[in-house]
């Protein structure tokens, strides 16, 4: 059997190279009785704040060619309901868990990763710099090689663990953010965020979603994600997460071969709870057929 | 439990203008299938990615019911189905509607293609023994699921007055209402306006009015926190509910229809 493990760098090595995406699988007991949760190489959880959020107003989601508009807000249940409520399952798992953080502000980071670090069975931090439906934090953190740079900063100054810092594509110059997050001290760049979208009912002339522009996800977008993770492998020698459309596992291989050393599957989750266990087996296939040993051997292979 | 599974077509055929039945086998769905719940219907589909929600019209022995109107291209495919087609589902999800304690009258109210999961709640209700007032609404009597019912005390309107009272379902039950001061549940599904205009009822402390929502969901599994509703005033848990895990029924003195 080929090997399908792979290493983030020295410090992380996961069983396969398939995560689930933030948001997209919520903190995995809401559907542990239809997925085998551990058959994912790690398991990325919403986002998570210091205080609960509520989120954004109604409507919050559309559906749109191959893809979807969601302008959730950050809805999440918040830092001590998340250790109260989600720790005795999350900590079961065999598999990895990787927190998901987004906060309003440096100190709102500072404070839940300081907390966080107490807990033994959390892997990894993914920095969500990138969320494009908030007024505060979010994407803000992500535009600005500046802000960037000194949130990087002190986030790794904060925290020993595996940093992994989540960025946007609604960025001139994605390459030169990844190269900022890398020399901050970022053991991984996961890209892409949701690429800024907009639907309007030709009816009621109304938007579709609440705040008019917000993220789009989805099978449309994996072109963007192939990208920008392209652009961004040339850029940096940290690992890349590849995240955006994936929805089987010939989009796998393609984001590997485009420089991904791991996925994030993301609306695929809403489209097929099923998906993991298929991408999987493609995957073991797809390297018998093509006489590799390792998935490893063919990341950012392809033919230039 | 819920499953996900490849469930097939026993039976699709058309019983009102664009409204169609559909049976399907899947044992495990059929089985723990509750009224209230619902399932995803999962389509082939790379450019529509969402699957569809289908209130559960109806379960006995292996078989679920569907009812479903075609208004769009999802519906059209289903229109299609032959006896035989694999279909991928998932269910039952959601809450359900709750048989009230005894003493208690319970009244079905439904606008459209709305009466499907009361369809399935009349049936329960009948099999414990109780048969049930059901008022239905709709466009014309071309529109109606029904026409006469064994298992429910029917009452009928159409917006034209092809069959039964002319006018909406509601102003029927409202009249019914003048005449009652006894504990009283009502179970509704209809269009918005018609669930809307139930609010008023709320003021009858008589009345417990449950209402099975609508709304466009990406997952049905509470994942993707998309299909929300507003939490009325005093409900503490939380601004917004979501339809597909905290409903699709809900009491409706604990939601905020306005937001």
């Amino acid at each position: 059997m080929p090997d399908i493990s792979v290493k983030l760098g020295t410090k992380l090595t996961l069983t396969n190279p398939i995560m689930t995406a933030s948001g997209t699988f919520g903190y995995g007991d809401e559907v542990s009785d239809l997925v085998d949760v551990n058959q994912f190489g790690a398991i990325v959880t919403k986002s998570l704040s210091l205080e609960p959020r509520v989120g954004n107003p109604a409507p919050r989601i559309a559906e749109t060619p191959s893809g979807m508009l969601n302008s959730i807000g950050l809805a999440n249940i918040g830092l001590e309901a998340f250790l109260a409520d989600k720790k005795p399952f999350l900590a079961a798992l065999s598999t990895k868990v990787v927190v998901n953080i987004a906060a309003r502000t440096e100190d709102e980071f500072i404070t839940v990763i300081e907390r966080l670090d107490a807990e033994d069975w959390i892997t990894a931090y993914e920095i969500n710099v990138s969320c494009p439906n908030v007024k505060e934090g979010g994407i803000a953190f992500g535009t600005n090689p500046v802000v960037l740079k000194k949130l990087c900063e002190a986030l790794r100054r904060t925290t020993k663990r595996f940093l992994i810092i989540k960025l946007s594509p609604n960025v001139t110059d994605i390459a030169k953010m990844a190269q900022i997050a890398e020399d901050s001290g970022a053991d991984a760049i996961s890209l892409i965020n949701t690429v800024y979208g907009a639907a309007i009912d030709i009816y009621s002339r109304k938007p579709k979603i609440n705040t008019v522009i917000g993220g789009l996800s989805g099978p449309a977008i994996k072109p963007i994600a192939c990208a920008n993770i392209i652009k961004v492998f040339s850029a940096v020698s940290v690992p890349i997460i590849g995240i955006g459309g994936i929805c089987n596992g010939e989009d796998v291989i393609e984001f590997i071969l485009a420089g991904a050393t791991a996925v994030q599957l993301g609306t695929v989750n809403f489209m097929n709870p099923h998906a993991v266990g298929g991408i999987i087996r493609y995957i073991e296939n797809y390297l018998q057929q093509q006489r590799l040993g390792a998935i490893s051997d063919i990341i950012g292979c392809f033919e230039r | 439990m819920r499953s996900l599974i490849n469930g097939s077509v026993l039976d699709n055929r058309q019983i009102a203008e664009d409204i169609y039945r559909a049976t399907i086998v899947t044992p495990d769905i059929a089985g723990a299938a509750l009224p209230g719940q619902f399932i995803n219907v999962y389509f082939p589909d790379s450019v529509k990615i969402f699957p569809r929600p289908f209130s559960i019209a109806g379960a006995e022995g292996s078989n679920i019911q569907l009812f479903y109107k075609v208004i769009g291209s999802q519906t059209e495919l289903m229109s299609q189905w032959k006896p035989g087609d694999p279909v991928k589902i998932l269910g039952p999800l959601g809450n359900s509607f709750e048989i009230p304690a005894p003493g208690t009258e319970i009244v079905l109210l439904a606008g459209g293609v709305g009466a499907a999961p009361l369809l399935f709640f009349r049936d329960r209700l009948y099999e414990s023994g109780v048969k049930p007032k059901f008022f239905l609404g709709a466009r014309t009597q071309n529109q109606l699921l029904l026409r006469a019912d064994t298992k429910s005390e029917l009452t009928i309107a159409t917006d034209d007055g092809s069959c039964g009272s002319r006018g909406l379902v509601t102003a029927v039950f409202y009249e019914f209402l003048t005449g009652i001061d006894s504990p009283l549940t009502v179970c509704a599904c209809g269009p918005d306006p018609m669930l809307k205009a139930l609010k008023p009822m709320l003021e009858n402390s008589n009345l417990a009015v449950y209402v099975s929502l609508e709304k466009t969901m990406a997952c049905g599994l509470g994942l993707c926190q998309g299909c929300i509703v507003k939490n009325a005033g005093h409900n503490s848990s939380g601004d917004y509910s979501l339809v597909c895990r905290d409903g699709p029924v809900f009491n409706l003195r604990d939601i905020d229809f306005n937001a």
